[in-house]
């Protein structure tokens, strides 16, 4: 049972084959074996944190609130979240990453969004990470949490847009009034 | 003499005897002309960089040490020091705001704390069994842990130190160039104004009974209180032996409000000793809850379309019994199609209607036909909707205490998003043994502000625009008593940068005045030791951790910590 939100290299070869034009490299291919060679589907662990330095990267552009570009080398088996941290980009993880509060909310490219959709479970994101999408702010048709996507190889030149700073934060439409 | 420190004129010329750098900082504010002016300045100090060494710090205190304070300081900091790093890369005149002087070359932030732990209601809210969104104090504590990391900026922890009551707010605003108010909501709440609420033992706040379960050391009283109202004998047959600790308790609660705080405090009541033994709740406390209470009615006004909570909370309770609690839930089929009105099917197809559509299919998927067969579970969570409680009645064997609620059968009326509730005049009476207001927060000023206009009692909170206060003054504001106890600890964030934001601007646009006095970290440290004021630092407050998850504390491996439960068994652990 893999951990909730976690593909396996299986799966990130297939999200990765499915996009067009996208050629499968050979150190995926090796990240593949290694994965059946570990003999379970558990993600490959470095030091704990996600993968290390060795690991193959791809070019990932964060849109931050301010419409600034941040463009990062991601490292293919970590989170979203992890890639963000490590290289700077201003997200929030309040819950470090366990699908507990929504603040690593990113906006996906539709394209992105449905490959990966296409292979989890059901084809549907978990009940917990939709409950928490619920709580986000400035939510799109296409938003995920950073912590439940894996970095995979096709996501190579991707585009992930941060929420819009909005002067409206009240999670539940509330309107200020007095009492 | 406390309005006129807090409208304290801002005297350039003041600032200008006092710090010439600053005022040149003001210069350069005032145009492209002034600013070569300041190039100039600079460039006799250390070539065509700006020399930081002689440029002053930022001071800032940040009043309250939970989320919204730390957020406030995380952002405020990274602000800063991203905008000294901005005017100190050499001159790309391309963009104009890289090459704009700053007036300052670092930012101390005092963090100052009623309490002697920080983290407020991450500690002392979060339900217990949430720990994983207490996992936020660890991003908190990155601000202390991270020290060291650019000599640019500092935090301190002012832990025990009551504003208002132990130093003034007006000579905070005096020592330090800006001051920010992320106090809370924790001092009072909204109230119901019906009949038995001030007068009816057994009538608790919410955020009273969800601090004493939480183990905050101001609020250890109601234990006994709660413990009066779910044990009490019910007949002279009843021997206090027969109830052992997991015995459950045959009370019923009712919950007044549907917010994720009555969710909580109604899933901690079913729960008892066996849910929470693996949590940090108290030893004191789960000996009162014991196995649970046997019945929790959570009422509210209106519709479950209007509820306050959030599909987390409530998918929680629903799988209690799934999960081993012992806990069935109960949704009654009628009350939801009462509340389906044109009004509210609009409300779940609207803007923001993702969540309350889930949480109506949710609630639909559990719904029961009032007669129908409930599950094996001793114990129950009921949520009921349209009900106005009118009234809290005395028991009839004890007519000091609590002993029914009566309720009035409501109706929605009126547009989208703006349905209100309607009496029928159908009456409802529930039996209640403990009941809990949980209809929110309510903010009050700090002592010292009432007699200025910078507190607003309609809406309990203070009066600003984006964070800043009105008026002339270097007084900031985030977080609940910003913009009232709504939302999540994520909502903190916006708010925090909302108000950071208006910081940045005021620091570029006005001259920041640190007041009369001006000596930040150092003044309050002699205004705090001159008054005999037992400070908890950081380190200190780290011993008190290293005291509360010591292997002797603990009740099992898995118990995260045994909280202390006294300001002076914390201090003395301080100490150690």
């Amino acid at each position: 049972m893999l951990p909730r939100g976690v593909i396996s290299a299986a799966r990130a070869a297939q999200i990765g084959c499915k996009r067009s034009g996208f050629k499968l490299s050979s150190v995926f291919a090796n990240t593949c074996v290694s994965s059946q060679t570990l003999g379970n589907n558990k993600q490959i662990r470095w030091h704990g944190d996600g993968p290390g330095p060795d690991a193959p990267t791809v070019q990932l552009t964060f849109v931050n609130p301010d419409d600034s570009e941040t463009k990062i080398s991601a490292r293919v088996g970590e989170t979203l979240l992890q890639s963000a941290h490590r290289t700077g980009v201003e997200m929030e993880g309040a819950c470090e990453g366990v699908c507990a509060c929504s603040t690593c909310h990113v906006i996906l490219e539709q394209d992105m969004y449905d490959d990966l959709l296409d292979k989890m479970e059901d084809e549907a994101l978990s009940e917990d990470e939709e409950d928490m999408l619920d709580m986000a702010f400035g939510l799109e048709q296409t938003s995920r949490l950073g912590c439940q996507i894996t970095v995979t190889e096709g996501m190579d030149g991707a585009v992930i847009s941060l929420p819009k700073a909005t002067r409206n934060f009240y999670v539940d439409g509330h309107k200020p009034t007095p009492h | 003499m406390l309005k006129q420190c807090l409208l304290r004129p801002q005297t350039v010329a003041f600032v200008m005897n006092q710090t010439p750098i600053r005022s040149s900082c003001h210069l350069a504010r005032l145009g492209s002309t002034r600013r070569s002016l300041w190039r100039t300045f600079s460039s006799t100090n250390n070539n065509d960089d700006v020399n930081n060494d002689n440029k002053p710090r930022l001071s800032v205190a940040v009043v309250g040490a939970g989320p919204a304070g730390f957020y406030a300081s995380k952002y405020l900091t990274s602000s800063v020091l991203k905008r000294i790093t901005q005017s100190t890369s050499s001159g790309d005149d391309d963009d104009d705001t890289h090459s704009t002087p700053f007036g300052f070359s670092g930012i101390d932030i005092d963090l100052i704390e009623r309490l002697p732990t920080p983290y407020g209601l991450v500690r002392y809210g979060v339900a217990p069994d949430h720990p994983e969104v207490k996992n936020v104090e660890n991003d908190f504590a990155a601000l202390f842990n991270k020290q060291g990391e650019s000599q640019n900026s500092s935090i301190n922890f002012y832990g025990n130190v009551d504003v208002g009551k132990q130093i003034p707010l007006s000579k905070l605003q005096s020592l330090y160039d800006v001051v920010i108010l992320a106090y809370g909501c924790q001092a009072a709440d909204k109230r119901l104004n019906i009949p038995g609420e001030d007068t009816l033992e057994g009538v608790l706040s919410a955020r009273e009974f969800v601090a004493w379960y939480n183990g905050h050391p101001e609020f250890q009283h109601i234990g006994p209180i709660v413990e009066r109202c779910l044990w009490k004998k019910k007949s002279n047959t009843t021997n206090d032996d027969d109830i052992t600790e997991t015995s459950i308790s045959p009370a019923r609660v009712v919950v007044i409000g549907q917010g994720n705080v009555a969710l909580d405090v109604a899933r901690v009541l079913a729960k008892g000793k066996p849910g929470l033994i693996d949590t940090d709740t108290p030893t004191s406390v789960l000996n009162v809850l014991k196995g649970g209470v046997s019945h929790v009615s959570v009422v509210g006004r209106r519709g479950h379309v209007q509820g306050a909570f959030t599909i987390k909370e409530l998918r929680e309770l629903t799988k209690l019994d799934k999960e081993g609690h012992n806990v069935s839930f109960v949704v009654r089929k009628e009350e939801l199609e009462m509340g389906m009105t044109d009004a509210s099917m609009e409300e779940l197809k609207g803007p923001g209607g993702r969540p309350k559509s889930r949480i109506d299919k949710l609630l639909q998927d559990n719904a029961v036909e009032e007669d129908a067969q409930s599950t094996d579970a001793e114990k129950s969570v009921e949520i009921r909707f349209l009900l106005n409680p009118t009234q809290l009645a005395p028991h009839e064997s004890n007519l000091s205490k609590v002993g029914h609620v009566l309720c009035e059968r409501t109706r929605l009326e009126g547009d989208p998003g703006k349905q209100r509730p309607v009496g029928t005049g159908e009456m409802e009476e529930l039996p209640a043994d403990l009941v809990l207001v949980s209809i929110g927060y309510r903010g009050m000023p700090l002592e010292g502000m009432e007699e200025l206009d910078f507190f607003d009692s309609s809406s309990s909170t203070v009066v600003n625009e984006h964070g800043k206060l009105p008026g002339e003054n270097n007084l900031f504001v985030t977080g609940w008593i910003k913009r009232g106890p709504t939302g999540i600890i994520g909502t903190n964030i916006m708010d925090a940068k909302d108000t950071v934001k208006s910081v940045m601007n005021y620091l570029e646009t006005s001259v920041p005045v640190a007041g009369v006095e001006s000596q930040g970290r150092d003044g309050l440290n002699d205004h705090l030791g001159a008054h005999d004021v037992k400070v908890v630092d950081w380190n200190q407050f780290l011993r008190i951790v290293s005291a509360e998850i010591d292997t002797t504390r603990l009740r099992s491996e898995a118990q995260p910590r045994e909280k202390i439960l006294a300001v002076s068994e914390m201090l003395n652990a301080a100490q150690r």
